[in-house]
């Protein structure tokens, strides 16, 4: 049996989240949280976001900006319907992210609030988010809000810069170019824990030259990283064979992997320089793994 | 809460907290959905909540007190029982841990999709570990149950 039974409160008024909040602690999917509190974690009071979903829409997009503000209590399928809804905009590089992630079970409860705030440098959703340069709407202890960039809200291996009676409810990002995507490197395609990932977004411009190069990578330094000097070898070039070579090199530099019990060092390397080398140039002919679906044997012999 | 088409009596406060599974096979008497990992990995207790497929062991009871939750001994009544004969048929069973689990994220899927392809299949079911690996006469038994739902071939 799982320990003791927590008191479970759920608020539909985002506005009394807060005062529940004092003492507790906030879940949604519970995707993490439960399977933390199943290998004997402490579980006090909790404050269930799940409610307030049907209080607002899972994304939407400002006419006028093409700003996405994204819910951070939605579960991720609801996520991946808004963001190919031609009306609430496209974000390529999330919804290739949510096609990886976890499993369809787990799409269905788990939500970018948690993906972020577990603080895993391996989350399948922050690449995404750190690549196009979220900033993450947090309701602070009376009430008000705070904005924080990812970028300075990741501090480490889970941890955040959340302070306790706090919660995150919604990321915002500009308008992701047309141009963008997400792989990951796994032991098997679902359920699988990033050995590291990859996110990148880049306009491309009418003579092929890439401007807005963005390139983020999971599971190789204490939290997701910006490739910022890959990224600025390839901004403003042709991705040539020998631009793609350069910045593939420069990868090292932007990253510090080590060794855990998913993969070396050493294999991140080589595959942190493969990611970014197919993400530029596609390999022809073969099956983009970054496709979710795959056919089967059954389908391939027929 | 409705379970399996009925109401059942309001979960009580001290309960909102246990895992829905606990309290689908204690409270409820369901035993059909079964503790495979605990941590959403396995899916054997995959149930179906307000249309979609969730694993019951990161369910809390108190986040579903307003849905409408749909676990294996309900499914005929749904209009699923073409998918368990259909399991029948092709001996998609063998130790059988698996199936209610297996048998809900099905039939999640025929129910937003009449005549899902083997990938819709592989992706419903990527959540669901089955250990006798009996994949593959899951995936038929999937298109029988939805040429059975649709005889004339006709998709939603």
């Amino acid at each position: 049996m799982t320990p003791a039974t927590p008191t479970l409160l759920r608020p539909t008024d985002p506005a009394a989240v807060s005062g529940l909040l004092a003492g507790a602690r906030a879940v949604a999917g519970g995707t993490d949280l439960l399977v933390q509190r199943r290998a004997g974690a402490e579980v006090p009071t909790l404050v269930d976001l799940t409610g307030l979903a049907r209080t607002r829409p899972a994304v939407t997009s400002d006419d006028a900006t093409g700003e996405l503000t994204i819910s951070a209590v939605h579960p991720l399928t609801d996520l991946a319907t808004g963001l190919t809804d031609g009306a609430a905009g496209a974000f390529p590089a999330l919804s290739a992210a949510i096609g990886q992630f976890a499993s369809t079970t787990i799409r269905n409860r788990a939500t970018i609030g948690g993906n972020l705030v577990t603080g895993s440098p391996a989350a399948d959703t922050v690449p995404a988010l750190l690549a196009a340069g979220a900033a993450i709407d947090i309701v602070t202890p009376d009430g008000g809000l705070r904005t924080v960039d990812l970028a300075a809200f990741l501090l480490g291996p889970r941890r955040v810069d959340l302070a306790a009676g706090e919660w995150v409810t919604s990321v915002r990002v500009a308008q992701p170019p047309v141009e963008g995507g997400f792989r990951k490197i796994g032991g098997r395609r679902a359920q699988a824990i990033s050995f590291l990932n990859l996110a990148w977004q880049w306009h491309r411009e009418p003579d092929g030259r890439l401007t807005g190069v963005r390139l983020a990578m999971g599971s190789v330094a204490p939290t997701v990283v910006r490739l910022r000097t890959a990224a600025a070898l390839l901004e403003a070039q042709l991705p040539t064979q020998d631009v793609v070579d350069a910045a593939v090199a420069a990868i090292d530099a932007d990253i510090s992997p080590i060794d855990d019990l998913r993969a070396s060092a050493h294999y991140r390397r080589r595959c942190a320089a493969g990611l970014l080398r197919e993400a530029l140039l596609p390999p022809s002919g073969t099956a983009r793994a970054d496709q979710y679906v795959t056919p089967t044997t059954r389908e391939k012999n027929q | 809460m409705r379970v399996n088409g009925a109401p059942v009596a309001t979960p009580a406060e001290a309960d909102h907290g246990l895992r829905l599974l606990d309290y689908l096979r204690e409270v409820l008497g369901l035993t059909g959905a079964k503790e495979g990992c605990g941590m959403g990995e396995c899916g054997s207790c995959t149930v179906i909540i307000d249309g979609r497929a969730m694993t019951s062991c990161l369910v809390l009871v108190g986040q579903v007190l307003d849905a409408e939750i749909r676990t294996v001994e309900g499914l005929a009544a749904a209009g699923h029982g073409p998918l368990q004969d259909a399991f029948v048929a092709r001996q998609a069973v063998q130790c059988g841990y698996c199936i209610p689990g297996v048998l809900n994220s099905c039939a999640a899927l025929l129910d937003r999709e009449s005549d899902p392809s083997d990938a819709q299949i592989c992706q419903a079911l990527d959540g669901n570990l089955c250990r006798c690996t009996a994949y593959n006469r899951f995936y038929d038994a999937v298109h029988d149950a939805a040429a059975a739902r649709h005889p004339n071939g006709a998709g939603a």
